[in-house]
């Protein structure tokens, strides 16, 4: 399956608190295009609403204000439409501990109506391809970390998806088998020609992954657009400084600065339609004004 | 209303093998049974009160089984009807919050009711003695399974919801593979309770009106002052609830062995 085109127009998420009511805003607006196929690492600090977008993309949460779009729908409202197109992996690897790892990965594909012996093929050819033959039928409490986000890395691609999203799925490991498992990840999403968005708070991990980092802001908005091969190899250090003093002070570095994608304000607006043209107007001047 | 204790008692006591201090404990109570029938008098109690081992023994052959099938098939019949009728409001308070709101106070307030207020009410409203107790054994034991049942699907992980709904199943499916799964630790836990429970509110609920049943057996006992019959046919309910206990440990270790 090709990817699909990941869209995001100003897009905005707030959570109003149980607690205490209070409006808590996780995405101030973002505004991104992701190609077809495009791997693309986002990067921003911890708490900056990186899942709150993931749960957007994802459609387990609708927007506040504005749109996001794989393809030309929105994930949330066309739930059921998106059935066998996105696949996840998460930050923790979520795997069902009363199933073995072949029926672990098999579930996309129940859920699908897949024929059980396909299921089954699919499934072991994919456990396999992530070297986990030999555990097919162990579950998930016999197995190490590493191995268990193996299995939902398989439980993933088992799909062949055309969207598939990471949410700090690798941070939580230990450095080498990060690294491994990451390289597996961006291999076989190239390979499966899958749009992927893979989500980290490290900086490292962000520019070894991508064809682009979005540098987030905290709340959500795209301080920085960074398409990894405008740098050349030995300028690398000095990108990954200019990221994080992006990071840190929370405003874009001037060495980025002029890399950043700066979508045209009345371009967004045809796009979005007559729908909310007041408010998104008013956003889009306070976007170019920025 | 939770009867935690003696569910500890029961499930431990449960499995196929006895440790040995739980067989020396018995024999210690054997013996010390025997000592106080051979001394009643010292005791200062009538003899008929604590009758011998060999009498008992003498009681517990003439037991008819008949009764104890019939007690039995009352308390799974009525156990299964309640845990079905419960899980079908259970998933419907689940799935819609309102529901849930409205209906919860009212099984709390089941919940309150005494078991001998719902064995009146049996016989003041029906007139069917199974029905009876069929009523009893549903409403003391349906709010139990249900308010289980409940309180362990909202346990269902979050990160476990939302994984499977990122696949998008559609409501069957999500409680087939995920729900299902995941409270079945639960359900077998709340079975185990409700069954011990039901074994116990069955006997009184047979001391209206039926004619057959371990606790029809019990009253008729008393009634002939056969004290050694009473002996017998308590040993035998506690027998059945210990067996239908170790069949639920059978089928708990089967289905729930990808446990650590
Ligand atoms: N369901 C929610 N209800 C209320 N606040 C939330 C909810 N989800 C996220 N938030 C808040 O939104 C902000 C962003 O959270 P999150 O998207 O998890 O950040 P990140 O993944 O980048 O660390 C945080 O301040 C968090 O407290
Ligand atoms: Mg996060």
């Amino acid at each position: 399956m090709s990817g699909l085109r990941i869209q995001a127009q100003h897009l905005r998420k707030q959570f109003r608190q149980s607690a205490n009511g209070v409006l808590i805003t996780a995405i101030e607006q973002l505004d991104f295009v992701i190609e077809p196929g495009e791997i693309v690492a986002v990067v921003g600090s911890t708490g900056c609403g990186k899942s709150s977008l993931f749960d957007v993309m994802i459609g387990l949460q609708a927007p506040t204000a504005g749109r996001l779009l794989i393809g030309d729908r929105e994930p949330y409202r066309d739930f059921n439409g998106f059935r066998g197109l996105i696949a996840t992996v998460f930050q923790q690897d979520r795997l069902m501990p009363w199933r073995s790892s072949l029926d672990n990965v098999c579930l996309p594909l129940e859920l699908i109506g897949l024929a059980p012996d396909e299921q089954h093929r699919r499934a072991r050819g994919w456990l396999e391809r992530l070297g986990l033959a030999a555990f097919t039928d162990a579950y998930p409490h016999e197995l190490s970390g590493g191995m268990r986000q193996r299995v939902a890395i398989a439980r993933a691609f088992v799909l062949q998806p055309a969207i598939l999203l990471a949410d700090e799925s690798f941070g939580h490991l230990d450095e080498v088998t990060a690294a491994e498992l990451r390289e597996t990840f961006v291999a076989l999403a190239r390979e499966c020609g899958s749009t992927a968005v893979l989500i980290t708070h490290q900086l490292e991990e962000a520019m070894s992954v991508g064809d682009r980092v979005l540098v987030f802001a905290k709340p959500a908005t795209v301080l920085a657009d960074i398409r990894v091969a405008d740098w050349p190899a030995e300028r690398r250090g000095e990108l990954r400084e200019a990221i994080q003093l992006t990071l840190q002070s929370n405003r874009c570095d001037e060495r980025i600065a002029r890399l950043a994608v700066q979508q045209p304000a009345d371009a967004v607006i045809e796009q979005l339609g007559a729908r909310d043209k007041h408010e998104q107007s008013d956003q889009a001047i306070k976007a170019n004004g920025r | 209303m939770r009867p935690s204790a003696a569910a500890e008692v029961v499930i431990s006591g449960g499995g196929w093998r006895l440790p040995r201090e739980a067989i020396i404990a018995l024999l210690v109570l054997l013996v010390l049974w025997e000592l106080a029938s051979r001394n009643a008098a010292v005791l200062g109690v009538p003899a008929f009160a604590i009758p011998s081992l060999e009498r008992i023994a003498k009681s517990l052959i003439t037991v008819t089984w008949v009764d104890v099938v019939v007690t039995v098939a009352r308390v799974l019949g009525a156990l299964l009807c309640s845990f079905a009728l419960a899980a079908l409001i259970a998933i419907w308070m689940y799935c819609v919050p309102r529901v849930e709101r409205y209906a919860y106070p009212l099984v709390r307030l089941l919940m309150a009711v005494p078991v001998i207020s719902w064995i009146l009410f049996a016989v003041l409203w029906f007139k069917h003695v199974e029905f009876r107790i069929g009523f009893v054994l549903v409403a003391v034991c349906g709010p139990l399974f249900l308010v289980d049942m409940l309180s362990s699907m909202k346990g269902v992980s979050k990160e476990l919801r939302d994984m499977i709904h990122s696949f998008r199943p559609s409501t069957s499916q999500l409680f087939r593979k995920l729900m299902l799964p995941a409270i079945l630790p639960a359900l077998l836990t709340s079975w185990k309770i409700n069954l011990s429970l039901a074994i116990r509110v069955v006997t009184i609920a047979e001391l209206v009106g039926a004619v057959t049943g371990m606790g029809h057996q019990l009253s008729v006992a008393q009634e002939l002052f056969s004290v050694a019959d009473v002996f017998a046919w308590t040993l035998v309910l506690v027998a059945v609830l210990f067996a239908l206990e170790a069949v639920l440990n059978q089928i708990e270790a089967r289905v729930l062995r990808w446990r650590v």
